[in-house]
């Protein structure tokens, strides 16, 4: 028995949190209440840094784009091949559920993929999103209107993104959705693997029973020692000693009168037990055959897909997926740092909506885009600043694709949404955006305002899915 | 009678800060000479207390030094430290370049590498630990990254600011702001570098990346705090905003104007001569603004010049009531714990504010100007609240080891060799979405690589809404990422020809010949004298205890250590081979237990 350096191995993963479900925390929703039929994931794909999408969702029909160009002119100047010239541009055709107010659409060049799904009904956009506590125009925003506190700053506005709050904020609407499938007595037996992370996730996936389990890109993590375990290769006397030694990882019979310590050997124990399970569950499944790229985006959703392969060996009907894209703080070198970013994004959702339908999951799996704010329409230079509202992304099957939801802002400086600098006062709340994708999961009027103590602060807006 | 009374008064306060009864403060100027004796022993009065103290203000205790410090006097060990001699990145990047330079001004893997060489050298081998400690600390408090792969080759970028941290670790936090606000790493990492007064005719405004970060991160936090770091709050109950985005846009207006001090306006930023980055930033005052500057209450007047501006907005900022706390809290949390309670913060931001600190032997350190850290750190370090017998009984006190310390604590404590980690190429790989979750200057962002404010949800100490930042990097793939990555650690083995081949073919890529030496000694372990204990498991684990845990160790880590120790694996006790693999089994079951990844 000799432990050699090669033994060791270093292990491949993201990190962020813990998988486990803890009820510290009564739940808020009663039980038997949301609907968890059949199965449906949520995929929340957060683009970390605050995406500009006034140079993802482009106005396209002459005069919007000579007004948007008149502002960005020196900046579109900066993008290689000219990928936001108009006539290298997208141009998107919209149904009867859009309108824009006479303004046209386009996607740049980077996002052909998406395109394609937006042209088969497969996706759709939603306007000017962002946080708000009530309905703001610009006067009132002038005049003294509630405000989400923390308005441009990173931090708090992706935590209010996530959880209705700024930074410190605990319970996100992604948890408190997956609570309601919970006390509805959805995973039952799978709890665990209810929410799930593959990247450094803020407190979206986390509820009051819901916690995210993080895996890696290819699943979750193992100790490399321990790799024999449970093997038929392993002599009686050497599964002994590994379990000894497992005994000692997962901190048995662990007390102590601190807080901390107790967290620490709580959360060993539950990485154990959860990367015990799913592995045993991957071990009798198969994966996706669907090909996917390998950027970022493309290997994160690998890992969701795969995962949504196991939900029938995981014991799974309801699952919320996180994600994340960094890189979007285009604070300078935008031109030539945001097109590879548009098309890691446009490759991982093609391969992903194709993998989903190589499951029959298409109509059941929809993906959503969340960040941290829009941007300036104003240049700095070769870059933007923190904005607010911003243009999102919906794909899926359940999703009425096709479309562009929401009041689209006119592309230029100080008209009514304005807030300074191009800085987009939203006209959509999160909540807004949020509760269709909280139905369509399966939460009724009653959860969803549990899950969106805002809502009822504002209408109903579109119906996108 | 009156002397009596007297000691009787600092007896009960002495006994209020063990109990915790109430928040009591150290006051070392009211006690009499022999008290203050006894105070100043108590820090290093056994092996346990002197182990605990150096935990918390080194990378990690040796052996020895617990050994030969144990009945000193903390507070001359204090001073002797911010005597040493400072270890600097930029003299080993130096180093690096001298001895791997195989052509002119051609960059290789090891001289790209040789600022996580410096750092790792520094603080593993460093005799100038607190000095490097408190430097990491700050360095996690104003964040700089070299994850942007533009400055991957260019080690001085972020050694600069490594040196910056180094020089004033016990200087004045505003030369910090100053020289890192001049220094082209930040001026490039939160894209100022290069940065335009406003163009009215195309709409261009200036970059307001900086002016955020540097009031929200660096400076005075987003509300307004009391003197004890908590938010004060309005009528209505809710926290009191510093700013609005007219203060942001206002202050961005200070950063124009900056650029590389020898070739400004370069558009390829990697194409810029590698000296240059170790130089600060200069002032090009066509490209500076000349509006009006309004931001925090104060407006510098149009015309200004950058230098001026920049000096008005540090020395705004410094004067500001929310400084102190902010520094204090984040301090305490790199060093002692992560929840302190509001005395605590206070009595260390009173020691920012005001400059100075009385050690427990009676020496008054600091410059009595506001922002001084050597009065600062000694703040956290000797506050009534951080004493062992106190702290010790305290349910909540203490924080989650950081994992880049719990691998120096190994390295020093088992005598690991860190004089040349490019020997051991896993430090530099460790910042790719890696086992350990953090890399001294590779965070993913200017947050760190955890939040000060950082709650864990669905824990206990999130019921008690208890800030963990540490916690942050727990989870079901990090937990078993740590224990294969310092076990990699625990088990190395001097190397061998197998080894020596890979790593000489790393070595080929920047065309350099392994030194078989510095490759066979490098971060390899010596349990040689813990051979002689490890005949006896009980004798073992209580010098382990000592050396790792400050003999700490709970009993169901003990009996689950003995449950693998027994194991017939381990039944050769004449065989020195046998007892080596038992001690690291005992090392590394121990540096994966709660009672470790806790420090309390």
């Amino acid at each position: 028995m000799t432990f050699t350096r090669r033994k060791f191995l270093r292990t491949v993963g993201a990190s962020a949190l813990v998988g486990s479900t803890c009820g510290l925390t009564p739940s808020m929703f009663s039980a038997q209440a949301a609907s968890i039929s059949g199965y449906k994931a949520m995929v929340c794909l957060f683009l970390y840094g605050g995406l500009d999408s006034h140079d993802m969702l482009i106005p396209y029909d002459q005069d919007s784009y000579n007004s948007y160009s008149t502002v960005r002119q020196s900046m579109i100047n900066q993008y290689a091949g000219g990928s936001r010239s108009r006539s290298n541009l997208l141009a998107l055709q919209t149904g009867s559920a859009s309108n824009l107010g006479g303004m046209q659409m386009a996607l740049p060049p980077e996002m052909a993929g998406v395109k394609t799904l937006f042209d088969s009904g497969d996706a759709a956009f939603v306007s000017n999103v962002g946080p708000l506590i009530e309905p703001v125009t610009k006067s009132s925003f002038e005049n003294g209107a509630a405000l989400p506190p923390r308005l441009f700053s990173h931090n708090d506005q992706q935590a209010t993104w996530q959880a209705s709050a700024p930074e410190g904020a605990q319970e996100g609407w992604g948890g408190l959705f997956a609570d309601a499938i919970l006390d509805a007595g959805g995973n039952s037996g799978a709890e665990t693997f209810t929410n799930i992370t593959v990247a450094e996730s803020g407190p979206f996936l986390i509820g009051r029973q819901a916690f995210p389990y993080q895996i890696g890109f290819r699943g979750p993590a193992s100790v490399d020692a321990l790799e024999e375990l449970g093997s038929n290769d392993i002599s009686a006397e050497e599964a002994d000693f590994f379990n000894r030694l497992k005994q000692s990882f997962i901190a048995q019979n662990f007390n102590s009168g601190h807080v901390l310590e107790l967290d620490m050997a709580n959360a060993l124990r539950g990485a154990f037990d959860a990367n015990d399970k799913f592995a045993s569950a991957a071990s009798n499944a198969q994966t996706v055959t669907t090909p996917f790229g390998g950027d970022p985006v493309s290997s994160q959703l690998k890992a969701v897909a795969d995962t949504i392969a196991l939900r029938d060996v995981l014991g799974t009907n309801r699952q919320i997926f996180f994600i994340a894209l960094g890189g979007f703080d285009t604070h300078d070198a935008q031109a030539a740092t945001l097109p590879a970013r548009l098309k890691m994004i446009n490759d991982g959702v093609s391969s992903f909506s194709n993998a989903m339908k190589e499951l029959g999951l298409n109509d059941s799996v929809t993906l959503f885009t969340a960040t941290d704010f829009g941007r300036t329409l104003a240049v700095n230079g070769d870059g933007t600043d923190h904005g607010w509202g911003g243009h999102q992304m919906v794909v899926g099957g359940a999703v009425k694709g096709r479309e562009i939801y929401g009041t689209m802002p006119e592309a230029k400086l100080n008209h009514d949404q304005d807030s300074g600098g191009g800085r987009l006062i939203p006209t959509l709340s999160v909540e807004q955006y949020a509760a269709p994708l909280g139905s369509w999961f399966g939460l009724g009027p009653s959860e969803l305002t549990t899950a969106l103590p805002r809502l009822g602060n504002f209408d109903a807006g579109p119906g996108f899915i | 009678m009156k002397r009596q009374l007297s000691t009787g008064l600092v007896a009960t306060i002495f006994a209020a800060s063990i109990l915790l009864i109430s928040d009591v403060g150290w006051q070392p100027k009211q006690a009499f000479a022999q008290d203050v004796e006894a105070e100043n022993y108590s820090y290093f009065a056994n092996r346990r207390r002197t182990a605990r103290f150096l935990t918390q203000a080194t990378f990690g205790p040796k052996w020895s030094e617990i050994n030969a410090l144990t009945g000193t006097s903390a507070s001359e060990w204090f001073v002797n430290q911010t005597n040493l001699s400072t270890n600097y990145a930029l003299d080993i990047i130096e180093e690096y370049r001298e001895t791997y330079e195989t052509e002119e001004d051609e960059i290789n893997d090891l001289i790209a590498g040789s600022r996580n060489s410096a750092w790792w050298r520094n603080a593993i081998e460093g005799q100038d630990q607190l000095r490097q400690r408190m430097a990491y600390a700050l360095s996690q408090i104003i964040v700089v990254s070299d994850l942007p792969e533009a400055v991957e080759t260019f080690p001085q970028a972020v050694g600069y600011v490594q040196d910056i941290f180094a020089r004033h670790a016990f200087g004045n936090y505003r030369d910090i702001l100053e020289e890192v606000t001049y220094s082209p790493m930040m001026g490039f990492y939160l894209t100022y570098l290069g940065n335009e007064k406003a163009d009215p005719e195309t709409g261009r405004m200036p970059d307001e990346n900086y002016a955020r970060e540097l009031m929200q991160l660096f400076t005075v936090g987003l509300v307004e705090l009391k003197g004890d770091g908590e938010p004060k709050l309005d009528l209505d109950g809710n926290p009191i905003e510093l700013y609005t985005n007219a203060d942001i846009t206002g202050l961005a207006r200070v950063f124009t104007g900056l650029d590389f001090a020898e070739e400004p306006r370069t558009e390829d930023i990697e194409e810029v001569r590698p000296d240059v980055w170790a130089l600060p930033m200069a002032i090009y005052p066509d490209l500076h603004s000349p509006e009006a500057k309004s931001f925090l209450g104060i407006t510098i007047p149009a015309g200004t010049s950058a230098a001026d501006s920049i000096d008005m907005t540090l020395d705004r900022l410094m004067s500001h009531r929310n400084i102190g706390p902010f520094v204090a809290r984040q301090l305490i949390q790199r060093f002692t714990t992560s929840n302190p309670v509001p005395g605590y913060v206070k009595r260390v931001a009173r020691a920012f504010n005001q400059g100075r600190y009385v050690l427990p032997d009676g020496t008054e350190v600091g410059t009595s100007e506001k922002g001084d850290l050597m009065a600062t750190l000694a703040a956290v370090l000797f506050d009534g609240q951080n004493r062992l017998g106190g702290a010790w009984r305290k349910s909540d006190y203490g924080k989650v080891r950081e994992p880049v310390i719990r691998l120096t604590n190994w390295a020093r404590m088992f005598n690991a060799d860190a004089e040349n980690p490019e020997y051991a190429p896993e430090l530099f790989s460790l910042g790719e979405i890696s086992a350990l979750s953090q890399r001294p200057y590779g965070a993913r962002s200017v947050f760190n690589f955890y939040r000060p404010g950082y709650v864990p949800p669905a824990t206990l100490a999130g019921a008690r809404d208890m800030t963990v930042p540490e916690m942050q990097l727990v989870n079901a793939t990090s937990i078993p990422g740590y224990i294969n990555i310092i076990g990699e650690y625990i088990f190395r083995e001097e190397a061998d020809e197998e080894f020596l081949e890979e790593l000489q073919e790393e070595f080929d890529e920047s065309d350099i010949d392994v030194d078989e030496a510095k490759a066979k000694t490098t971060l390899v372990p010596d349990y040689s004298a813990l051979h002689s204990f490890a005949m006896d498991n009980a004798a073992l684990i209580k010098r382990l205890n000592a050396m790792l845990l400050y003999s700490t160790m709970s009993e169901a880590t003990k009996s689950n250590i003995e449950n693998a120790l027994e194991h017939e694996f381990f039944e050769e006790f004449e065989d020195e081979e046998v007892l080596d693999e038992k001690v690291r089994h005992a090392v590394w079951l121990i540096m994966t237990s709660p009672d470790y990844l806790i420090q309390r």
